[in-house]
């Protein structure tokens, strides 16, 4: 449960604002932002490390610090370093002997794809090494909950298939997954849920093909004599139209439709620009920012959150 | 907590350079010192230097051993990973405390080694053994004056500070120059410090005068001092950031 959190920094930074949100046991859901939108803030929150300046943050029905005192959430964080001097296969080891019912050492390297390097001493690791050795410690305790802050930032194209295939076994035997990463593809591929969050707010929160349905989103901007909003707004995926003397922009949903029949309402148009796709205008799109205009933007993703709903996490 | 304990010690044994750097320098002012000619405090030159040198490895090895790694960990996120994990608080602490105490035991064997052997120091057993006894568990304030330091400062600073922390308890405390040969004023700030009354039972000790229970208060007060900073400095941290 994430409930009306919000953490300011130092009194100034406001990197959560009133978030809430709740996620069911079992499943696989993807934070999703652009950096410094408040996704390791949230995690960081969630596992304890950081103590929200309001709100309420449940993890398995506990506060977090009992929640990681239990063993049963395990987490790779950020900036999540490990201690020089000791052999991968050690601090796997350690990590099996601080947790109940641990997964076996045999499993842990082969999970995080680690069997070849179970000799290495941490300081000779490369950082996709260091990253899956991570997410070996993660896994140590089975824990019913499993938070990745930007799991595969360090990873190779081949490293990354197979961590999210070891992601998919876990969630498969039942372990609820929260995972955060700037990239939608990521995201996409992997949760069966996506909270989009910007600026300390949650933008959207709904499966991945209404998130995706947001990057269809185009500006369409360009200069007319006499800007006609009424006739533009009636126009084919037309969600929004502002005009400020001849410069009008136009927010669209099928710019494909949109245009031919700017262009056949027959006025002069000028300088004509169409800008959007990927998850920034996504964002843009969905909380009605940018230089479009502050108007409200058409069809807002299936359960958007407003700050008062009761949430829980797992 | 064991495992722990055992781990930690594990991947500081390893460290073979960082042991030998933290041995060599006292040892090497044993070599040149103890042969000199001389009784002072009823002690010979080379009895009252092993004395001095066991002090100040000690202190030197238990601040090391704890201070500048635990800063380091705690800037490279390590410590964000343990707090995370079900390690308890008082757990780390006291894995921590018994690693840095173990961590002075190779300096102190070489050192009395080489008493025995080199300086030719003839001390009863009874009299070593208590000595012994005294430099282990009388290091125990400079195992939470490392961890003070790991938490206080950062991990490029941790060093320094460590460094000149050393220094100044060694020098005011008497160790390095005769405390009674220092100016009134460092005399009595020397006094205050754990170095001048964890030497002055060593010296006690070796020359089988009574230990004199108000150097034990003292280091039993700078203990618990420094381990209420570092708890407050911990609990700072977990919660705040």
């Amino acid at each position: 449960m994430f409930h009306n959190v919000t953490k300011v920094y130092n009194g100034r930074v406001t990197a959560l604002d009133h978030v809430s949100f709740e996620i069911p046991r079992g499943a696989t859901v993807a934070l999703l932002g652009p950096n410094g939108a408040g996704k390791s803030t949230a995690i960081d929150t969630m596992l304890g490390l950081r103590k929200p300046t309001s709100g309420v943050v449940r993890v398995l029905g506990m506060t977090p610090a009992a929640a990681v005192a239990a063993g049963q959430i395990g987490g790779m964080v950020q900036t999540g370093g490990l201690p020089d001097g000791a052999k991968v296969s050690e601090l796997i080891a350690l990590f099996r002997q601080l947790y109940h019912g641990s997964r076996s050492q045999a499993d842990l390297l082969r999970l995080a794809g680690l069997t070849d390097i179970a000799d290495r001493r941490v300081e000779q690791l490369s950082g996709g090494q260091t990253q899956r050795v991570r997410f070996a410690l993660a896994l140590a305790g089975r824990p019913d909950l499993l938070f990745l802050d930007e799991p595969t930032a360090a990873l190779d194209v081949e490293a990354r298939r197979s961590f999210w295939q070891s992601v998919q076994t876990i969630a498969g035997q039942g372990t609820t997954v929260l995972f955060a990463t700037h990239y939608l593809d990521e995201a996409d591929a992997n949760a069966s849920r996506i909270i989009v969050v910007s600026h300390g707010r949650i933008m959207a929160d709904g499966t991945p093909s209404q998130i995706k349905a947001y990057t269809s989103v185009r500006i369409i901007r360009f200069s007319t004599a006499t800007p006609d909003t009424s006739a533009l707004l009636r126009l084919p995926g037309v969600n929004d139209v502002v005009a400020s003397g001849d410069a009008v922009a136009i927010r669209s949903g099928d710019a494909d439709a949109t245009l031919p029949a700017l262009y056949a309402l027959g006025g002069p148009v000028r300088g004509l620009e169409v800008g959007g796709g990927g998850l920034e205008e996504a964002l843009i799109a969905l909380t009605g920012g940018g230089a479009a205009g502050q108007g409200e933007p058409g069809g807002r993703a299936a359960g958007v959150s407003n700050s008062s709903d009761m949430t829980r996490v797992g | 907590m064991i495992a722990f304990l055992r781990f930690e010690i594990v991947r500081t044994l390893r460290n073979v350079r960082f042991l030998i750097m933290l041995i060599a320098f006292p040892v090497l002012l044993y070599l040149i010192y103890a042969k000199q000619q001389g009784i002072s405090q009823g002690l010979t030159v080379a009895t009252l230097l092993l004395v001095s040198m066991a002090v100040y490895s000690g202190m030197g090895s238990a601040m090391f051993a704890s201070g500048p790694q635990l800063a380091r960990e705690r800037h490279n996120g390590w410590m964000r990973q343990l707090r995370i994990s079900p390690i308890t608080t008082p757990g780390w602490f006291a894995a921590k405390l018994v690693q840095s105490v173990l961590m002075i035991i190779p300096g102190l064997a070489v050192l009395v080694v080489l008493a025995l052997t080199y300086g030719h120091v003839q001390l009863a057993a009874g009299r070593l053994g208590t000595l012994v006894v005294i430099i282990v568990a009388g290091t125990i304030p400079f195992c939470t004056a490392g961890l003070v330091i790991g938490l206080m400062f950062d991990s490029q600073t941790a060093q320094v500070a460590q460094m000149i922390t050393l220094l100044v308890l060694a020098f005011l405390g008497g160790i390095f120059i005769s405390w009674s040969s220092l100016p009134s004023g460092m005399q009595t700030v020397g006094k205050l410090l754990p170095s001048y009354h964890l030497a002055q039972l060593g010296w006690n000790a070796a020359a089988g005068r009574p230990l004199g229970m108000s150097h034990v208060a003292a280091l039993a007060a700078w203990t618990v001092g420094l381990g209420a900073i570092a708890a407050w400095r911990w609990r700072q941290e977990s919660t705040a950031a």
